[in-house]
């Protein structure tokens, strides 16, 4: 990663200064040699306009002269003399004799009617002489070009004139090598001189200054014939000058300036542009990389300073000589590395501290008994939790809650100098690690400290006094991992709040219990929605004819794990977890299950279910129990509902509601384990049960005891009086059978009839009973008898 | 059909024609309708002439007259009173004679047998000019300032007349223009001149030459 940042940086600082560079060195060198064009063309179109000037002057000048030699000649006596003899011999010999006089390439004459009198040619041509007649009249010179005859002529004309004689004298100059090679002297250009005989006709080279001139001209006139233009071609600036007195441009000179110089000149410079070009990349090369260099290390030595202070490292600030920016960076760097640290502590201390009492937290807490499990060391835990925290908060105020808060801290501060950590670990709870003292000791100094802290505080001035428990726990012995800790110290705590005693040490096996607890409540659920629990029934026997005429519904449950767990244990964890509806709705709904099936088998038994106190408080109880016998094949008064003489007691006039409620759906109430509560009479007299069950501890040992016979006689007398029926349970043997005939007890139930048995046996256990039937009630006859 | 016309109008004409007539005409130019003066107008008719001596002398390099009508058969003499030589010659077809250089009288003159138009020039003094019309009728004149002329013809001429018209100033000034003319239809005839030379510039183009070299 450090190399790529690093060549990443200086890479792209380069292509930025190259890009810069060949950018504007291009665009420069581009329009550098932009404007070297325009210059050249313009220079070429400058020389061409001079070369045409000059062009014109010289083929003036020499028109001039020769003009004046024609002049001398017609003005010649004798040539006149000889025109005027009418010989033609003469004048042949004469007109040749002059031509070569004035140098004239040919000469003709022509009298005054525009007719040849004599001629230099030797043939006569006779588009010639049709050109030469157009200019025949007047009086003075005439001047034109024309080509003939594959040759261009600048041809005068001028009359001969003397007394009594009229003439033309017609002469014609060539434009040749000669005359192109003058101009071309003068002008600097190539000149080609070309003309056509027809305006659709292709232009014919005669003369130039050089045959080449005549093969380029060859090319150029192929392509363009516009006249007074520069023509760019590949290699030549061109300009073609049309003589002549018309604009036709039959006949033309065209000046080259040959391309190649320019072009050289063009190639010269590209290649000085290009080696000053390369000349700056390097420079700029070297710089970028130069620059780079002098940004680019304090640029890393601050990358590795900021990575050390994110690895928590304490670095010292690297030296920046180049100053500017990257000081204030390093300089930034530098101070965020001090707030870093700072802030880093307030969040550790925030962290592991506790915001009102500047004590330590539960966070701190745990990691020192972590630190304490892993060390193997020993210590004292004492827990402190402050009663009535929240309603001082309530009614005094936050702040003072606070205060108090903060008196507490100072005291145990104060009192447990010793202490490891201190620590408070939720709204009024605090604990201490002290090291590990005798269990005796513990107890006194737990005492004195408690008392320490209830003694009144003084806050703004008025004493407050709050009360508290406080719990100790031994550690490593009673604890060896936080969780436990956590989970025996809580527990302690709530032992500690319904205890007498102001200090609680925490005793090994709570906690077992406690989870066995936890396991029970936990896997009860799923017992009730999974039929986990079994249903079993003891039946009660009508003591006077023997008959089974109920059975009591009794729920057992064998855990996968635990095995057997008794009733009592398991319906109190469903009182406490909320799940004692359910149950008694599941217990409902397989009683009614079970008694269609034993009646389909003939069993003509009712039953009797056991209620929850719970189950009193519960609207929709009699929902329930309507849904679950909809279909109950007896009549209602066999269904036998059971609450404990507590239950009722608990809550009599909710209780009695209820009661009402179900004797409105035909059931018979019965008050079962009648006897061990503290029932008041009075109550039962106004309740709307039917039954008393006379709890089993009075008829377990009933033919030895006489108190108990004693109290279930009376007992049954009372229930009698009352109008109530008398159900005794716990029959052991035969003798407290007869008994409880002898007393009209009306039903009974015990092992000694049968035990609780599963809801498949009962038919079997129905007619082992009808087949005992004549002893159980043998005594009974013999009464009678 | 022209002939019959011809001799129906001389019938007529007769009694008149037996005495000489007097035909009076003005010439004016094409071109302004200005009248011409100085040109020269006769029958094409051959008269009996009488031949005359003339002279065209040269003095202050010019020809005096510069313009003369004489008979044929006439002589002419060129007596030169300049104090430089002149060389009188002619290259015309009607007279074709050469003076070489000299001084005072030739001795010479000059004889004009051929009817026509002689033009004169001086061969070392070339702007010198001068015109002489042989004439072989009778009715020759030359028109005034108002460019009118009146001819002695005689009663024998019939209508049209073919007249014949020179001016030095005629494009080709080396033989006369022919015109057919009626007086009884017209009293002018117009011909082409070219423009009037300045007469103060003598120089040839030659000369204009080298002064502007």
């Amino acid at each position: 990663m450090r190399p790529q940042t690093h060549m990443g940086f200086r890479g792209r600082l380069i292509t930025v200064m190259i890009a810069l560079v060949v950018l504007v060195s291009l665009s420069m060198a581009a329009l550098f040699m932009v404007y070297l064009f325009e210059d050249e063309k313009n220079r070429a179109n400058e020389q061409l306009n001079i070369g045409e000037r000059m062009t014109r002057e010289i083929l003036e000048r020499r028109t001039d002269l020769v003009l004046s030699r024609l002049q001398v000649v017609v003005k010649d006596f004798g040539f006149r003399s000889a025109v005027a003899s009418g010989d033609p011999g003469t004048i042949d010999s004469a007109l040749e004799n002059y031509n070569r006089r004035a140098q004239a390439d040919f000469s003709v004459l022509i009298n005054n009617s525009g007719e040849p009198i004599a001629s230099t040619l030797n043939q006569q041509a006779p588009e010639m002489m049709d050109a030469l007649i157009d200019h025949g009249a007047g009086q003075g010179f005439t001047r034109t070009f024309a080509y003939l005859d594959g040759q261009g002529y600048e041809i005068l004309q001028v009359p001969v004139q003397g007394p009594g004689l009229r003439a033309r004298l017609v002469a014609g100059f060539a434009l040749d090598q000669a005359l192109a090679l003058v101009v071309a002297r003068l002008s600097g250009t190539e000149v080609v001189f070309r003309a056509r005989t027809d305006s659709n006709d292709a232009y014919q080279i005669f003369a130039a200054t050089s045959a080449r001139d005549m093969e380029m001209e060859r090319e150029l006139t192929q392509a363009d014939d516009t006249p007074r233009m520069l023509l760019n071609r590949q290699n030549y600036f061109s300009r073609a000058i049309n003589l002549g007195n018309d604009d036709s441009g039959d006949i033309q000179a065209v000046l080259m300036i040959s391309r190649q110089a320019t072009l050289q000149s063009y190639y010269t410079r590209i290649q000085v542009i290009v080696v000053l070009v390369v000349v700056i990349l390097l420079f700029a090369i070297v710089l970028a990389l130069v620059i780079a260099r002098t940004l680019g290390r304090p640029v890393l030595q601050l990358a590795d300073y900021a990575r050390a202070v994110g690895d928590g490292q304490s670095p010292t600030p690297p030296e920046i000589r180049t100053g500017g920016e990257l000081k204030q960076l390093r300089d930034a760097l530098r101070d965020m590395l001090v707030r870093l640290r700072e802030r880093e502590a307030e969040i550790r201390y925030a962290a592991a501290h506790d915001e009102v009492t500047k004590l330590g937290n539960r966070n701190a807490l745990m990691q020192a008994t972590q630190a304490l499990f892993n060390n193997g060391d020993a210590c004292t835990l004492i827990g402190l939790r402050l009663n009535d925290l929240a309603d001082v908060n309530d009614t005094l105020g936050l702040e003072f809650g606070d205060s108090v808060l903060q008196g507490i801290a100072r005291r145990l501060q104060s009192e447990l100098p010793d202490a490891q950590l201190i620590a408070r670990t939720g709204g009024g709870e605090f604990l201490a690690l002290i090291p590990a003292r005798h269990p005796d000791e513990v107890d006194t100094l737990s005492r004195h400290l408690l008392d320490v802290i209830q003694s009144p505080l003084q806050i703004n001035n008025s004493p407050f006094s709050i009360r508290a428990i406080l719990v100790t726990m031994e550690l490593p012995n009673d604890a060896t991992s936080t969780n436990e800790l956590r989970r025996r110290l809580n527990l302690t705590f709530e032992q500690a709040e319904d205890q007498p005693e102001p200090v609680t040490r925490y005793r090994p096996g709570q906690d077992e219990s406690h989870l066995r607890e936890l396991q029970l409540t936990a896997d009860l659920h799923s017992a009730i929605i999974n039929r986990g629990l079994h249903m079993n029934y003891q039946p009660k026997l009508n003591t006077r004819t023997g008959e089974l005429v109920q059975v009591e519904a009794l729920v057992r449950w064998i855990h996968p794990e635990l095995g057997f767990v008794s009733p009592e244990e398991f319906i109190f964890l469903a009182e406490q977890s909320g799940q004692i509806h359910n149950l008694t709705a599941h217990i409902l709904e397989r009683v009614a299950e079970d008694a269609r099936a034993w009646a389909g088998q003939g069993v003509n038994a009712g039953v009797a279910i056991n209620l929850s106190a719970m189950d009193l408080t519960w609207p929709e109880l009699t929902d329930h129990l309507t849904r679950a016998f909809a279909n109950w094949h007896q009549g209602m008064e066999r269904i036998t509902l059971e609450v404990t003489e507590s239950a009722l007691m608990k809550d009599p006039e909710e209780a009695m509601a209820t009661l009402n409620r179900l004797r409105a759906l035909g059931m018979t109430l019965s008050v079962d384990d009648f006897g061990t509560g503290y029932s008041s009479l009075s109550q039962l007299r106004k309740l709307p049960v039917q039954e008393l069950k006379i709890d089993k501890s009075f008829v377990l040992n009933l033919d030895t005891e006489p108190q108990d016979q004693l109290i279930v006689k009376s007992t049954i007398d009372m229930a009698h009086g009352l109008g109530l029926k008398v159900v005794a349970e716990g029959i052991e043997n035969l003798a407290a059978w007869e008994l409880l005939q002898q007393w009209q007890c009306e039903l009974a139930q015990g092992f000694y009839l049968s035990r609780p048995v599963a809801a498949d046996q009962l038919a079997e256990i129905a007619q082992s009973l009808a087949s005992r039937r004549q002893d159980l009630t043998e005594n009974l006859l013999e009464d009678h008898s | 059909m022209k002939k019959i016309t011809a001799a129906a109008l001389a019938f007529l004409l007769w009694p008149i024609s037996a005495l000489a007539v007097n035909l009076s005409l003005t010439i004016t130019t094409s071109d302004s309708n200005a009248p011409v003066s100085g040109a020269v107008v006769y029958l094409d008719q051959v008269d009996e002439v009488t031949p005359i001596s003339a002279e065209i002398y040269q003095k202050n390099r010019e020809f005096h007259p510069k313009i003369m009508i004489v008979p044929v058969g006439s002589q002419v003499e060129f007596p030169n009173r300049d104090n430089t030589q002149h060389h009188v010659y002619s290259f015309s077809p009607a007279k074709t004679f050469n003076i070489e250089l000299y001084a005072g009288k030739p001795p010479t003159p000059v004889l004009f047998d051929q009817p026509g138009i002689v033009e004169l020039g001086c061969n070392i003094h070339d702007h010198m000019q001068a015109f002489i019309i042989v004439s072989k009728t009778a009715a020759i004149g030359r028109t005034d300032a108002n460019g009118r002329v009146t001819l002695q013809a005689n009663n024998e001429t019939t209508m049209p007349l073919t007249l014949k018209v020179w001016h030095p100033r005629l494009l080709d000034n080396t033989q006369p223009i022919t015109r057919t003319w009626d007086s009884s239809n017209d009293q002018s005839l117009t011909i082409d001149l070219t423009p009037e030379l300045p007469t103060d510039d003598t120089m040839d183009l030659l000369q204009q030459r080298f002064q502007e070299l």
